[in-house]
């Protein structure tokens, strides 16, 4: 699908806010503008309005980056409070009509995405310990994020010559390693990546400046370099 | 010797619980006489995530190999778990065609 720069009028328009809050959050990060080479005007990518635009997300997002707060009921301080939540979400969903199968593949991306942040985690937290956890099941949206090490610093535990966040989010997904050796090989990316390719169901995730971006009925798997660089992982999956 | 996996939970989605099932049912595993096959029941279990069950059922492949018996499922999380740990462990799993 043709990807649709919008310019800050459009964007304003559909964000609802004034030309000067784009201007305003463009300095402050909030929401970094795209400028073409050599321009001073300010563009921004549809899909990224559409990211920001969707609450739970910017909860998620402003908590990794600037660290903060946000309502309480999104957070898992630990894996224990993580899973009894995420087994009233499968509840809900699976009596969700259309998703009588699907339940357990969307509960396993969001499960093995959570489960995930506490286990390269544990014990080396950098600052506040757990994850965010925030799902709508009417607007079919799950968002998880950590203020963790990232995909980078984990796996070069065990990978010490991956050159960037790019190279490491691409190994976590396509690649059995384990940022935990000698542990077990994780295996929890490569099958979040198959099953979302296969199934209808989106992933936007981020670590660094890392990004993938699978999306829409011709899915394909690819790291790029965004425009924000976050702490730990963000994730965001709508089916 | 048939296991019913819902035992354990009916989501089970942590590698730290896979790990503590897979201890729990050591004392249960030794009753299992020298050629008889354990089936894995995956009846009841909603989700069934690759971190959890590379932490019970790898280990059993390889504690006891051709004696571990899969029974069939019609549930997506288990069918896509079973076929990334077969890729992981570079193993085939052994099916039971019927319950």
């Amino acid at each position: 699908m043709e990807e649709k720069l919008l310019t800050i009028a459009q964007a304003a328009e559909i964000l609802g806010v004034s030309l000067d809050t784009l201007r305003r959050w463009d300095k402050s990060g909030k929401l970094v503008a795209i400028r073409k080479e050599g321009g001073a005007h300010r563009y921004y990518w549809e899909k990224d309005l559409e990211i920001f635009s969707s609450d739970l997300f910017k909860f998620a997002s402003e908590w990794i980056q600037n660290n903060i707060e946000f309502p309480s009921a999104f957070y898992c301080q630990n894996s224990d409070t993580f899973r009894a939540r995420l087994s009233k979400m499968e509840h809900l969903l699976m009596q969700k009509p259309g998703f009588e199968k699907l339940y357990s593949l969307v509960v396993l991306i969001a499960g093995e995405i959570g489960d995930n942040s506490f286990a390269h985690n544990i014990g080396k937290w950098p600052d506040t310990l757990g994850i965010f956890f925030g799902y709508d099941l009417g607007k079919r949206i799950i968002v998880l994020a950590d203020r963790g090490l990232g995909i980078l610093e984990t796996l070069r535990q065990v990978r010490p010559d991956l050159p960037n966040h790019i190279e490491a989010v691409n190994v976590a997904f396509t690649e059995f390693i384990s940022g935990r050796a000698p542990e077990k090989r994780g295996n929890g990316l490569k099958l979040v990546r198959e099953v979302v390719i296969a199934q209808p169901i989106d992933l936007f995730y981020i670590s660094g400046d890392a990004e993938v971006r699978m999306k829409g009925t011709d899915k394909t798997f690819r790291v790029t370099r965004g425009q924000r660089i976050v702490r730990g992982c963000l994730a965001k999956i709508d089916f | 010797m048939k296991l019913q996996l819902e035992k354990f939970g009916t989501t089970l989605i942590s590698r730290e619980l896979g790990s503590e099932a897979y201890k729990a049912f050591q004392p249960t595993l030794r009753e299992l006489s020298g050629n008889e096959e354990l089936e894995i029941d995956f009846s009841g279990v909603f989700t069934l995530s690759p971190s959890w069950a590379d932490e019970f059922l790898s280990p059993l492949f390889n504690q006891i190999g051709d004696r571990l018996t899969l029974l069939p499922s019609d549930n997506l999380s288990v069918q896509a778990t079973i076929k990334i740990l077969q890729e992981a462990n570079k193993c085939l799993f052994k099916f039971k065609l019927d319950k």
